[in-house]
C-alpha cells in the first residue's frame, strides 16, 4: 500500500521510549524519498496523458485525474512523515543539550546522523556564544539552592586534575565522596558519573 | 496548516486502514490488490489507510464504510462490559479514530459510543493506576488503548512524585536519557 515505507520510519521512531533516540535508518528513510520520486514521475505522466488529450486539467475529473491525485496525496503523505521523522529527532537532540551539556556520550552519539551530529554542534555553540553575552550559565538547575554546596559520591573513575570553579583541582577517584559547589556536581551527575548523597 | 502535522501518534493513527467503495475511476494506481491491472472500476471495494480515504471522500471519489472497530459487536461488548473489553486490538487509537471517522460516515451514535466507553474505563484506569502496579507486558496492559496508557502512566507518575515530594530526595539525578543504558552495561 502506498505510504506504508513512510508509515514504518514514524513507528520505528516511535516504538523508542518517550525521549529516547533510536538510531537514524538511513536506508528506511533513502527508501521513502525513492518511493517519493516515483510518484512524482507517475503523477506527472498522468498530466501529461491529459495534455496530450487536450483535456482542462481544472475542470476534467477523469480516470486520470483521479490517479493523479491519489499519487499527489501520496507525496503529502510521505512528506509528512518524513518530515515528522527529522523534526520530531531535532527536539531531542536539543533536548539533549539542555539535559547531558555539550558533550554527547558515545553511544548516542552513533544514533545521530551526520546531518544531525552538525545541528548538535552549532546549536551547542550558539548557546555558549548566548550565554557568553549574557554571562549567565543557562543550564544550571532551576531552583535556587538552599545551600550551595552538595554531598556527592563518585561513581565513575573521572581522574585527577579537574578544574573546579574555584580555581581547585580535585581528584575523583572512583567511590570517593565530596562537599562540591552544586554548579560543579551538577553535569557530573547528569551523565550518570556521580550520585547525590541526602542526609 | 493542521496543528498536529508534526504529531507522531497522529501520523500513525491515519494509517488505520477503512474500507471504501470507489464512485470514480482512477487509472495508474496499484492500490486495488484484487485488480490485476493499474485501473480501478467504479464500485470497487478497496482498503485505503484512513489519510487517503478522507482525502479522496471530500473530493467525493469514495465513500467509506464504517470501520470494523465501531460496529455492533464491539458496542454491545461495550454496553455488557465496557472494562474488560480488548480495545487495542481493534484499534490503538480506538478515540482519536472515532472522532475523526464519525463525521465522515456521519453516524451520530460514534459519539456517544466514545463518551460512555470512556467514562467507565477511566475510571477504571484510574483506580488501578493508583493502587496496584501491573507489569509491562500484562493482561491488564495488553486492552488498553494508546491514550490510556498515557492516562495510565501520568497517574503512576504523579503518585510518585507526590511521594518524592513528601519523602524529600536526591534532587538531581542522572539524565533519563541515559539512565536505562548504563544499568544494563553495569
Amino acid at each position: 500500500m502506498y505510504g506504508k515505507t513512510a508509515c514504518q520510519l514514524v513507528k520505528e521512531f516511535a516504538s523508542g521510549d518517550k525521549g529516547q533516540l533510536v538510531s537514524f535508518n538511513s536506508d528506511l528513510f533513502q527508501q521513502v524519498v525513492a518511493e517519493c520520486s516515483q510518484h512524482l514521475l507517475e503523477l506527472q505522466s498522468l498530466i501529461r496523458k491529459m495534455e496530450e488529450e487536450r483535456l482542462d486539467i481544472q475542470t476534467v475529473r477523469n480516470a486520470d485525474y483521479y490517479g493523479a491525485l491519489i499519487h499527489h496525496l501520496t507525496l503529502v503523505r510521505n512528506k509528512r512523515c518524513l518530515m515528522a521523522y527529522v523534526y520530531n529527532r531535532a527536539e531531542i537532540i536539543r533536548n539533549l543539550l539542555w539535559k547531558i551539556g555539550h558533550v554527547l556520550p558515545q553511544e548516542i552519539e552513533e544514533k545521530l546522523s551526520h546531518a544531525e551530529g552538525e545541528y548538535f554542534k552549532k546549536h551547542s555553540a550558539a548557546l555558549k556564544y548566548y550565554m557568553s553575552k549574557v554571562m549567565v550559565d543557562l543550564t544550571v538547575d532551576m531552583i535556587p539552592p538552599k545551600d550551595p554546596y552538595i554531598k556527592v559520591r563518585v561513581l565513575d573513575d573521572i581522574g585527577d586534575g579537574i578544574l573546579l570553579s574555584d580555581d581547585k583541582t580535585a581528584n575523583f577517584a572512583c567511590h570517593s565522596m565530596h562537599l562540591l559547589k552544586r554548579t560543579d556536581a551538577e553535569q557530573f551527575i547528569s551523565r550518570g558519573q556521580m550520585e547525590e548523597l541526602s542526609g | 496548516m493542521n496543528t498536529k502535522y508534526y504529531d507522531i501518534d497522529d501520523i500513525i493513527m491515519e494509517e488505520e486502514t477503512v474500507s471504501v467503495i470507489f464512485q470514480k475511476t482512477a487509472s495508474g494506481v496499484g492500490i486495488d490488490p484484487s485488480s490485476e491491472k493499474d485501473f480501478i472500476e467504479t464500485g470497487s471495494k478497496v482498503e485505503l489507510p484512513f489519510w487517503l480515504a478522507h482525502e479522496l471522500q471530500m473530493r467525493q471519489a469514495v465513500s467509506v464504510n464504517i470501520p470494523s472497530c465501531f460496529d455492533k459487536t464491539t458496542r454491545l461488548e461495550i454496553q455488557a462490559d465496557s472494562a474488560g473489553v480488548d480495545l487495542r486490538s481493534r484499534c490503538p487509537f480506538f478515540y482519536e479514530f472515532g472522532c475523526k471517522i464519525a463525521p465522515i460516515v456521519g453516524d451520530r451514535t460514534i459519539g456517544f459510543l466514545l463518551l460512555s466507553a470512556f467514562k467507565s474505563r477511566y475510571k477504571e484506569i484510574l483506580t488501578k493506576a493508583h493502587s496496584v502496579a501491573f507489569a509491562a507486558g500484562s493482561k491488564f496492559w495488553s486492552i488498553l488503548t494508546k491514550e490510556e496508557i498515557n492516562l495510565y502512566e501520568t497517574a503512576q507518575s504523579e503518585m510518585a512524585s507526590f511521594k518524592k515530594w513528601r519523602m524529600g530526595g536526591p534532587r538531581f539525578q542522572i539524565a533519563s536519557v541515559l539512565g536505562k543504558k548504563r544499568k544494563s552495561t553495569e
